[in-house]
C-alpha cells in the first residue's frame, strides 16, 4: 500500500487555519526545547509568562499598549493587501505620523481637545505623504512599492532620531523631546482610548469592503487588475486612495504612540512595530477582522519577550521566536494545499 | 456549402477495427517510404516499436487522467494523438517526457524499458517535445537558444562559432533558420521551427508536436508538414498532438483517439475519415453545422448598422502600430466574423471595440453613439458585452468568488447596488441566476472561481456578458480550450443573442466556426483587415490566401 502527496488548486479555510495553529505551536515546542537545552525550565518559564501577562490586570494594561501599535500597523498592511500591494514601510509611516503628531503638540498654541483633533489629523496625513511617493511611483510607472517603501523606513527612522536628539530634544533627557501637551484620555488602566478606536476601526474598513460598491470594486482590482479594467473600474485611482489608506493607518498609529503611551517623541518609538505588523497581517491572512485576533496574539508574544527578559533570557531569543513563527506559518501556508491520499491500486 | 468541414456525424461510420495496435499494423499513406521490401511501418518482426507505452495509468486527485493506455509507435512512423480536452493526451506526453511518473505501467524505448525522473533524462533517451507555447528566451539569438543548456555547446566560444554551428545544424535537419537574428524579431511559424531545431539536434529520434498548427498560416503549416516527413523518412518517429481532423488525416500514419484518459483505437489514417475520428473522439454525435438559419421567431436584421467603425487605429502592449485604419460597420442581429491567425491584432481589436484599450486614431459609433475615448464601463454600460480572449487573466478573477466574478458586469446598478452599497444578497440571488442560465451546477458560490472547469468558467463568463450585451457582443475566441460539447454549448449561445436582435463580432481562428455562423466575414492580416467577404459562395482558399497576407481580389488597395 502506497500513499502519495498531491497539490490541490485550493485549500479550505479549515485547513488554513488548523495549519497556522500547528505552526505557532511548533514554533512555541521549538522555543521551549531550545530553552530547555540552555538551561531553562520551560514550563516555569511559560507560567510566568501566563501569570503575569493573561491573569494579572497590569499584565492585561501592557498587552493592550502593545496591541493597539501592532494591530494598527497590522491593519495598516493589511488594506495595502487588499489592492494587491505590499506595504513595507508601515515603520516608516509610524514614524511620519509620530513626528507630525509630536510637531504640533509641541509647537502648535491650541486647546488640547483641539490640539488632540489637529494631531489626529496630522498622524493621518503625514503617514499619507510618507507612502505617497512610492504611490504614485507604483500607479505610474509601475515601480515596485516592496522595495521604495522599505527604504523610506530608514528615512523616517533616522529623522525621528536626528530631531529627538537634535534640535527638539528636552533638556532634561537629551534622547527625547519634552512631553507633549495634548494626551488621549484613558480607557482602562494604561489603555488609552485607541485601543477601541483601533477595534472599531478595523470592524467598518471590513464592512466597507465587504459592503459598499467601492469595496467591491477594490477587492476586484487587488486580485485582479486586468479584470477589473475590463469591468470598467477606475483601477488607478482605487489603488492610489487604498494604498494612502494605508499609510494613514500607519501613520495614526504612531500619533498615537506618541499621544497615548510614551507622550513624547524619541528614537526608537516604533519598536519595530511596522515590521511586526507585516506578520500580523499574513497571520491574519489578508482578513481586516482577522488583524485583530492575530495583533492580540502578537501582542501576547511581544510581551512575553519582555517578561522573559525579566528572567534573564536576551531580547533575540524573542526575536528568534517571532521569526520563527512566521516561517512555519509560510510552510504551513504551502502545505495546507497538499493532501496525502492511499493509492487505488 | 461546408461539407468539407466536420460534418455531423453519421450513423454509417465504421467502428474501429482493433483496439490495441499491434504489430501487424501497416500504416503509410506517404509515397516518401522506400524502406527496401518491408512496410516502413511494419519493420521485421525483431525490430521493436520505437515507443511502447504499456498500460500507463496516471490519477490526479477525482481525475482518472491516463488509464490503462497502450500505445506504440513505430520506426518511420508519424503517430497522431487524437481527444478532445482533457482527454489525457497531454499528461500522457508529460509522462513519456519524464515531467510526470505513471502511476502504472510502462515505457519501453526501442525494446528497453525505461524510466524517466526528470525531462532531461528523456531527452538523453531520444525523446523531444515542442510545446504550443515555445519555450525560447525571446531576448537571445537563434544561435543562443540552440546552445542553450546543451553539453555539446563549446566551453569557451564565441557569437560567430554558435552561429556557424547553428548554421550547421540548420543544413543536417534542413531545416531554414536565421542563426543570427533575435528570437523576438522572428514570426510564430520561424520561432517554431528553431524550437523543432533545438530539440533535433539533441539528437532526438522521437519528437512529439502539441498542436503545432495552431499559430502558423497554411503556408507554414505546409512547410511543417514536410519536415516532418523528411524527418520520419530517415527511420525517426514523430508523435503529433491535434484536434484538427483534416490535419491529422493529411499528416500521419496511424491515428490514436483518447477519450476520457483511455485509449479508444488506433487505426491506420488511411482507413479513416473525418466523420468517424470526430465520433471515436467525442463518442456521441455532434452537430456542427451551418447554424446561419434563423429561428422562426428571430428579430430580422436591421437594414442601419449597429456599430460603424471608421478609420481604427491602436497600439500593441510593445506600443507598437497594432490596428492599421480598420473600417467595418456591423448590423443588429448580425454575426461578423472575424478570420485570421492568431496575433495578428484580434487581441487589440476586440480591446479597442471595447474600450479596454484606447484607439489612436478613428471612430467608433455605437448606436449614433460616439464613443471614442470613453472607458470599459461606458461601454458596457452603453449595451456591449465582451467575452475576452483570455477568460483566466482578464475576464475573471480566479482566487475570487463565483458569486464575485458571477456580478462583476452589475454589481453598480440596482438591485446589486443600492445607492452606494454592495447587497451580498442580492449578488448571490444573481450570480444563481446566472448559474442557472448557464446551466451549471455549483456546490458553494463562496468558492474560489478558478475550482471550475475551463468549461463552466467560460459558460457563467458567456452569460454574464449575454445579459449586458443588449446591442453588441464581442467575443474573442469564445470556444478557444474548450471540448466539443462545449463549443456547441457556446455557438449556440452566440446565436440566440443574434437571433434576439444583439449584432455580434466573432473573433476565432476556427474557420468552420466562422463558416458555420458567420453572415460575413472579415480577414485580419497584420492589423489590417484583407476584405470582408459574405458568407455565401464563399471559397475557403481564398480566405486562406487572406490570412496569409494577400488582400482580396478587389477589395481596393493591398496590405
Amino acid at each position: 500500500m502506497a500513499f502519495r502527496v498531491q497539490r490541490l488548486p485550493s485549500s479550505t479555510p479549515m485547513i488554513a487555519f488548523a495549519a497556522r495553529v500547528i505552526a505557532v505551536v511548533l514554533a512555541l515546542l521549538v522555543t521551549a526545547l531550545i530553552l530547555a537545552v540552555s538551561g531553562h525550565d520551560p514550563v516555569d518559564l511559560a507560567g510566568q509568562v501566563f501569570s503575569s501577562s493573561l491573569l494579572d490586570s497590569f499584565g492585561l494594561q501592557d498587552l493592550g499598549v502593545i496591541f493597539i501599535p501592532l494591530m494598527l500597523t497590522g491593519l495598516s498592511v493589511a488594506v495595502a493587501q487588499q489592492i494587491g500591494a505590499w506595504n513595507i514601510g508601515a515603520e516608516g509611516q509610524f514614524y511620519a505620523g509620530a513626528f507630525a503628531a509630536t510637531a504640533i503638540g509641541l509647537f502648535v498654541p491650541a486647546p488640547e481637545w483641539l490640539g488632540l483633533i489637529l494631531m489626529v489629523i496630522g498622524g493621518f496625513a503625514a503617514g499619507a505623504i510618507w507612502i505617497l511617493v512610492p504611490t504614485l511611483a507604483k500607479a505610474y510607472a509601475d515601480v515596485s512599492e516592496l522595495i521604495s517603501t522599505l527604504l523610506l523606513n530608514f528615512v523616517a527612522a533616522l529623522m525621528v532620531y536626528y530631531v529627538a536628539t537634535g534640535p527638539w530634544h528636552d533638556r532634561m533627557t537629551n534622547s527625547a523631546t519634552p512631553k507633549v501637551k495634548a494626551e488621549i484620555p484613558e480607557f482602562w488602566g494604561a489603555i488609552h482610548w485607541g485601543f477601541p478606536i483601533a477595534i472599531l476601526f478595523a470592524i467598518v474598513l471590513a464592512l466597507v469592503l465587504s459592503n459598499t460598491k467601492w469595496g467591491y470594486e477594490v477587492r476586484l482590482s487587488g486580485s485582479n487588475p486586468s479584470a477589473a479594467k475590463y469591468a470598467g473600474i477606475p483601477v488607478r485611482r482605487h489603488l492610489i486612495t487604498v494604498m494612502l489608506l494605508s499609510g494613514a493607518i500607519a501613520g495614526f498609529a504612531g500619533m498615537l504612540e506618541v499621544a497615548g503611551t510614551v507622550h513624547r517623541l524619541q528614537g526608537g518609538i516604533s519598536n519595530n512595530y511596522g515590521y511586526i505588523g507585516i506578520m500580523v497581517a499574513v497571520l491574519a491572512r489578508g482578513s481586516l477582522v482577522g488583524v485583530i485576533f492575530a495583533g492580540a496574539f502578537m501582542a501576547f508574544i511581544q510581551n512575553s519577550g519582555i517578561i522573559l527578559q525579566t528572567e534573564g533570557l536576551t531580547t533575540s531569543a524573542v526575536l528568534a521566536m517571532t521569526g520563527l513563527i512566521l516561517f512555519l506559518t509560510a510552510i504551513g501556508e504551502e502545505l495546507s494545499y497538499y493532501r496525502i491520499t492511499r493509492d487505488k491500486v | 456549402m461546408n461539407q468539407h468541414l466536420v460534418g455531423a456525424v453519421s450513423s454509417r461510420a465504421g467502428q474501429p477495427s482493433e483496439v490495441a495496435s499491434a504489430h501487424s499494423n501497416e500504416s503509410p499513406s506517404g509515397q516518401q517510404r522506400m524502406q527496401d521490401e518491408i512496410p516502413a511501418a511494419a519493420p521485421s518482426p525483431g525490430t521493436p516499436p520505437r515507443v511502447y507505452l504499456k498500460g500507463i495509468s496516471k490519477y490526479f486527485p477525482g481525475v482518472i487522467a491516463n488509464e490503462n493506455v497502450d500505445i506504440e509507435v513505430l520506426p518511420g512512423e508519424i503517430h497522431a494523438l487524437l481527444g478532445e480536452n482533457g482527454a489525457g493526451k497531454s499528461t500522457l506526453m508529460n509522462i513519456l517526457t519524464g515531467i510526470y511518473q505513471p502511476d502504472a505501467g510502462e515505457i519501453i524505448i526501442d525494446g528497453y524499458a525505461k524510466q524517466f525522473a526528470s525531462p532531461v533524462q528523456a531527452i538523453a533517451a531520444g525523446i523531444g517535445m515542442v510545446h504550443q507555447h515555445f519555450k525560447l528566451v525571446q531576448a537571445f539569438t537563434v544561435a543562443e537558444n540552440i546552445h542553450l543548456g546543451w553539453e555539446e555547446t563549446p566551453k569557451r566560444t564565441s557569437a560567430a562559432v554558435l552561429e556557424a554551428r547553428t548554421a550547421e545544424l540548420a543544413k543536417t535537419f534542413n531545416l531554414q533558420v536565421k542563426p543570427g537574428a533575435r528570437v523576438s524579431d522572428l514570426s510564430t511559424g520561424e520561432q517554431q521551427r528553431v524550437e523543432i531545431l533545438r530539440v533535433l539536434s539533441r539528437n532526438a529520434k522521437i519528437l512529439i508536436l502539441d498542436e503545432p498548427t495552431a499559430v502558423l498560416t497554411p503556408a507554414e503549416a505546409r512547410e511543417l508538414f514536410r519536415a516532418l516527413r523528411d524527418f520520419v523518412s530517415h527511420g525517426n518517429s514523430v508523435i503529433f498532438i491535434s484536434h484538427k481532423l483534416d490535419e491529422v488525416l493529411e499528416i500521419s500514419d496511424r491515428i490514436s483517439i483518447l477519450r476520457q484518459g483511455r485509449k479508444i483505437a488506433t487505426e491506420k489514417a488511411a482507413d479513416c475519415d473525418p466523420r468517424m475520428l470526430a465520433k471515436l473522439m467525442v463518442g456521441r454525435d455532434i452537430v456542427l453545422d451551418d447554424m446561419r438559419g434563423r429561428a422562426a421567431n428571430a428579430k430580422p436584421m436591421s437594414t442601419e448598422p449597429v456599430l460603424k467603425v471608421t478609420g481604427l487605429s491602436a497600439l500593441g502592449d510593445n506600443g507598437l502600430p497594432a490596428l492599421h485604419g480598420l473600417d467595418f460597420s456591423l448590423r443588429a442581429g448580425e454575426i461578423l466574423g472575424i478570420a485570421g491567425v492568431a496575433g495578428n491584432g484580434q487581441r487589440e481589436l476586440s480591446q479597442v471595440l471595447t474600450g479596454v484599450r484606447p484607439a489612436s486614431t478613428g471612430e467608433i459609433v455605437l448606436a449614433g453613439k460616439a464613443m471614442t475615448g470613453l472607458k470599459a464601463g461606458e461601454f458596457a454600460a452603453a449595451g456591449m458585452g465582451h467575452i475576452p480572449e483570455d477568460r483566466l487573466h482578464s475576464g475573471l478573477a480566479p482566487a475570487m468568488s463565483i458569486t464575485i466574478n458571477a456580478v462583476m458586469r452589475e454589481y453598480g446598478r440596482p438591485p446589486v447596488a443600492k445607492g452606494g452599497f454592495f447587497s451580498r444578497e442580492a449578488a448571490g440571488k444573481l450570480a444563481r441566476e446566472i448559474a442557472g442560465a448557464a446551466d451549471v451546477a455549483i456546490p458553494d458560490f463562496a468558492m474560489p472561481i478558478r475550482n471550475l472547469s475551463g468549461g463552466n468558467q467560460q459558460r457563467l463568463v458567456a452569460r454574464r456578458e449575454m445579459r449586458i450585451a443588449e446591442r453588441i457582443l464581442v467575443a474573442a475566441y469564445p470556444s478557444r480550450g474548450l471540448d466539443v460539447g462545449a463549443i456547441n454549448t457556446m455557438l449556440r449561445y452566440i446565436v440566440e443573442l443574434r437571433d434576439a436582435g444583439a449584432g455580434v463580432i466573432l473573433i476565432s481562428e476556427e474557420l468552420e466556426e466562422l463558416l458555420n455562423l458567420s453572415d460575413r466575414i472579415a480577414v485580419l492580416y497584420e492589423g489590417r483587415i484583407m476584405g470582408i467577404l459574405d458568407n455565401d459562395n464563399l471559397d475557403i482558399d481564398e480566405i486562406g490566401l487572406m490570412m496569409g497576407g494577400r488582400a482580396h481580389i478587389g477589395a481596393g488597395e493591398a496590405a
